[in-house]
């Protein structure tokens, strides 16, 4: 086989490399000056400028579709918009490192690097044409996570997170590949491109082919959070240190929810044999949502509590991948999905940038108690949080709201009226704990006197703040994003 | 633009009220409310009352890959709801003049945006965009509630948003239906309310799960909570007692009726075949509301909670009238809505001032009370005959209306609802006995030798209502001829309703 590359093969790829790159620099300076940590400002500099380079360059290269690399990664708008969420969540999830006190101190030049490069590794995840570099994608991503989530001052749930999330991530790596290994095996190829072509028949014919989309499947799934593979969320969520949380929450079901959706357009699950999967699905969806929404019931820590509802939405994105999956040519439930991780990213950054700027020390974990009486110091601010709750809980006119709007239309054009009636029931339960912090800052009375030193932390206040407002601006504005997002799909999908 | 600035001006009032400085905020937010009253007036000179068509229409693409417009409009269904919004605003922003000291800034916000939320809700002719005002109305009233409210006020605020937020996560689900059913039938998307007339829903009687069928009960329950009708009452009970005066006003008068008017606008024009199959099934229920609400109301030992349990018994008459698809009940509903907006409200208004003053909502403490405040005892006899229906007063042309329309229905349903009036005029009469009259009670010892009367800036809130009381009750034609139009193309072409838009 003849290997040649074009130069739009790089161009394409540059943002990866611009964010490599950017990641090396401060390493590098760390290392010519005796191993001594400089100003936190000067990785975080050099983090921000990776990051808006890769986000150009990614924009500059919008409207180019083409397999790079002899088909290893695609490159469509699909992309495009994928990369600038994952960018986004970088972006804020650097800026809260810095002003966080559990993280801004200690190796910031190597928390910074590791965390461009788990970024670059869930571009190449999102982008993925070929089933290994899938595999690269997420292992670069991985590995990067775990180290980022025990890089903290606090000694001992952040371990405890990092270990746990190890474990049982590399054992979902672990099935993924065996899944990758049984369709390599009955198709003789990992390039979705040649899938496409296979898959349809070979789901129906070949028992092999099957087995591997299903582990395939349950490798995914442990990275969003689908019950029953859900199970560590709310730990490593709480052991991590709050920006880290914020981030791969955010990027983690972005690449992921993206890279299912590539699988989806393989037109795969159409078929007759595959209805039973299918089917599978539905019912964990259906479980996820519950478990998800029942979970953040009784949470007493901010941190579980917006975990557990991760779950939840995770259900919701379930939902539109489902029906994307079966609708063919019928588009919403695609546009459904792409449209909850987006307003998701946003809420998420929102939330828990909150929860991290208010985290007074290293060891300081916000409790729901912890917020009373915020509402009565600082209005505005609050306010701020509890927009992004409203929007959580999917009260309209907010991106939540017409997140889940986009789901359930989807769920209905399907004519999955029970998965969408399901998806309503846990709307309704969520509603609960989403009001339980607005109650605490708005509605009740501080009960011990916190210390008032409030540290000013103003970049990641403009990020929290910004949140907020697209959660509002987006939500009215939706159609521009629906229209977006609808004419990537179709690239995709016809 | 005239609905658009309506709507969405007391935003900008909600702004400017944030801005001023703070001791500015009552008198800014009172002048703005009065000047938005005075300008939802020049209705009265846009609005044709001739015809049945929705007049002052505005429409333009809000997000057209789903077939949402922003889309209001007015018709003679929704005139007096609107009025009704904008007149209360002045009055419960009187009301919390000196009783809501403690961040009066954000209560005044919360307000407003309560006003744009409902008129939104009242105007909004695509489905979609109703059911954004519908819900968002619910905020400001989560804060009026939580953060001013009672004792009990958290519990309260949850229960009512959870309630009422549930109910309609169902309707979403069948506003979603319908909306691909539009296009289906009708070759292009649309959520507009106009195009979801058109369309024909396969009905097939007694069996439940049909498309027809399992729509107009999605519907229904999320406007019966919001009504709200017996079983799905209870979160209102709590809601009214823990609300500071306003709120109880404002949720009284205005938010009530969004589940009513959501009746009318969706549930029976919409689903016809299936609201007259299972009319006998909500007239029932009315019924068991009217009585039960009454005699829940009649053991009451806080005059609050008892006003609270009346709301539940006089809803149970707009939907009597309502279900039993006449004109003279529906005609009735419509001005019971109305009556029950005025008594209602001035009866929370009232209980607010003497609160304000006894910190006391017991009626055993009471007693002797006509005494030490004539005025007040004055008013407040005067709402209650309103509230019972005593001829003359606003609330008898309704109850007289809807029980000639629920006996045209069903004579044995009618029957038993003439009991709630009866029972209505006892608790009423029995509570107005025990606070006004007998012997003083321990709460006029207590507070020997002060004032108990309503001052000026209370009369003055009062008088507006007084007035109304009357008027509706002895010109009520001043008043229905605005509505007759819509009321009688609704009754008589119920089946295959349609609304033109005014060229």
């Amino acid at each position: 086989m003849q290997i040649s590359f074009d130069w739009v093969d790089f161009l394409i790829m540059s943002p990866v490399i611009a964010l490599v790159v950017a990641g090396v620099v401060p390493l590098l300076i760390k290392v010519v000056n005796g191993n001594k940590e400089s100003s936190s400002f000067v990785p975080y500099g050099f983090g921000l400028v990776g990051v808006f380079a890769a986000a150009a360059l990614t924009l500059g290269n919008w409207g180019i579709e083409k397999a790079a690399f002899d088909g290893a990664v695609a490159f469509d708008h699909l992309s495009a918009i994928a990369c600038l969420l994952i960018l986004a969540a970088t972006a804020a999830g650097l800026t809260f490192l810095r002003e966080n006190p559990a993280t801004h101190r200690r190796q910031f030049s190597e928390t910074v690097f590791l965390m461009l490069n788990a970024s670059a590794g869930m571009i190449i995840f999102a982008w993925a044409d070929d089933l290994i570099m899938t595999f690269i994608g997420l292992e670069l991503m991985s590995l990067c996570l775990y180290v980022l989530i025990a890089l903290s001052e606090e000694e001992q749930f952040s371990k405890e997170a990092s270990f746990k999330y190890f474990i049982l991530g590399s054992f979902a790596s672990a099935v993924l590949l065996y899944g990758i290994s049984f369709i390599y095996g009955s198709s003789g190829t990992t390039s979705l491109v040649e899938l496409r072509e296979l898959g349809p028949t070979l789901i129906s014919t070949n028992r092999m082919f099957l087995t591997g989309v299903v582990l395939l499947f349950s490798g995914l799934l442990f990275k969003i959070a689908v019950f029953p593979f859900h199970a560590w969320t709310p730990d490593v969520y709480q052991g991590s240190p709050t920006p880290v949380t914020t981030y791969m929450s955010a990027g983690v079901k972005v690449a992921t929810v993206f890279l299912i959706l590539r699988f989806m357009s393989l037109d795969t699950l159409t078929s007759e044999r595959a209805f039973p999967f299918v089917d599978a699905l539905q019912w964990l969806a259906v479980l996820t949502i519950l478990v998800g929404n029942i979970g953040a019931l009784r949470q007493k820590s901010m941190k579980r509590m917006l975990a557990y509802s991760s779950v939840g939405h995770s259900g919701y994105v379930m939902i539109g991948l489902i029906a994307a999956g079966i609708g063919g040519q019928t588009l919403v439930g695609a546009t459904g999905a792409v449209y909850y991780v987006f307003s998701y990213t946003i809420m998420t950054i929102g939330a828990f940038g909150f929860l991290s700027l208010l985290e007074k020390h290293a060891d300081h974990e916000i409790y729901l108690d912890d917020l009373k009486g915020l509402g009565r110091k600082r209005p505005v601010f609050a306010g701020m949080m509890a927009i992004l709750l409203f929007s959580f809980a999917g009260l309209p006119p907010t991106v939540g709201f017409f997140g889940k709007f986009l789901v359930l239309s989807a769920a209905i054009k399907q004519g999955l009226i029970w998965l969408a009636f399901w998806g309503v029931v846990g709307a309704a339960i969520s509603v609960y704990y989403y009001l339980r912090p607005i109650v605490a800052m708005y509605m009740e009375e501080e009960v011990v006197q916190n210390s008032t030193e409030t540290s000013l932390r103003p970049i990641s206040q403009f990020v929290v703040s910004l949140a907020a407002l697209m959660v509002i601006g987006f939500g009215i504005a939706s159609e521009t994003f629906f229209q977006t997002f609808f004419k990537s799909i179709l690239d995709l999908f016809s | 633009m005239f609905l658009t600035v309506l709507i969405f001006s007391p935003l900008v009032l909600a702004l400017i009220v944030g801005l001023v400085p703070k001791s500015w905020v009552r008198p800014t937010a009172l002048v703005l409310s009065l000047i938005h009253f005075a300008f939802s007036l020049l209705l009265f000179k846009h609005f044709d009352p001739s015809t049945a068509h929705l007049q002052l229409v505005e429409r333009a693409a809000w997000i057209p890959t789903l077939g949402i417009q922003y889309f209001v409009g007015i018709d003679g269904i929704s005139f007096w709801l609107v009025l009704l919004s904008t007149f209360l605003m002045p009055a419960t922003v009187l009301i919390s003049w000196t009783a809501i000291t403690d961040r009066s800034r954000f209560f005044y916000i919360n307000l407003f945006l309560l006003l744009s939320a409902s008129l939104g809700t009242f105007l909004a002719m695509d489905a979609i965009l109703f059911y954004v005002f519908f819900e968002s109305s619910l905020i400001p009233m989560y804060f009026l509630i939580g953060a001013w409210g009672g004792p009990r006020r958290l519990y309260a605020t949850l229960k009512f948003f959870i309630y009422t937020m549930s109910g309609s996560l169902l309707m979403l689900l069948a506003i979603i239906a319908l909306i691909f059913m539009t296009q289906q039938q009708l070759g292009t998307l649309s959520a507009s309310i106009l195009d979801f007339y058109k369309l024909s829903l396969p009905f097939v009687g007694g069996q439940f799960i049909s498309t027809q069928t399992l729509m107009f009960f999605a519907f229904c329950l999320a406007f019966a909570i919001k009504v709200p009708m017996f079983p799905v009452h209870t979160w209102l009970p709590d809601a009214h007692t823990e609300a500071p005066t306003a709120g109880s006003v404002v949720l009284a008068a205005v938010m009530l009726k969004m589940g009513t008017y959501g009746f009318m606008r969706f549930a029976l024009p919409i689903f016809p075949e299936a609201a007259h199959y299972y009319s006998c099934l909500f007239m029932v229920l009315a019924v068991i509301g009217i009585i039960y609400g009454a005699l829940v109301a009649m053991v009451q030992p806080d005059f609050k909670r008892l006003v609270a349990y009346s709301s539940v018994s006089h809803m149970g008459y707009v939907m009597l009238g309502l279900f039993a698809f006449n004109i003279y009940g529906t005609t009735g509903g419509l001005y019971q809505m109305l009556n029950h907006g005025i008594s209602t409200g001035a009866l929370f208004i009232l209980i607010g001032m003497i609160y304000e003053k006894t910190h006391s909502r017991e009626i055993k403490s009471y007693g002797g009370l006509a005494k030490r405040a004539p005025l007040y005892a004055i008013g407040f006899i005067i709402v209650t005959f309103s509230s019972i229906a005593v001829p003359l007063t606003n609330g008898f042309v309704g109850e007289f209306l809807i029980l000639l329309g629920g006996f045209q229905a069903h004579k044995i349903l009618g029957g038993f609802a003439v009991l709630g009036v009866i029972l209505g005029a006892i608790y009423m009469l029995w509570m107005v006995l025990r606070i006004f009259f007998g012997e003083e009670g321990p709460l006029m010892v207590k507070h020997k030798g002060e004032n108990l009367d309503m001052n000026l800036r209370e009369i003055l809130i009062l008088i507006p209502f007084v007035v109304l009381i009357f008027w509706m009750g002895i010109f009520p034609n001043h008043f229905l001829s605005y509505s007759k139009a819509s009321l009688d193309h609704f009754v008589n072409d119920i089946n295959n309703y349609e609304l033109q838009i005014e060229p």
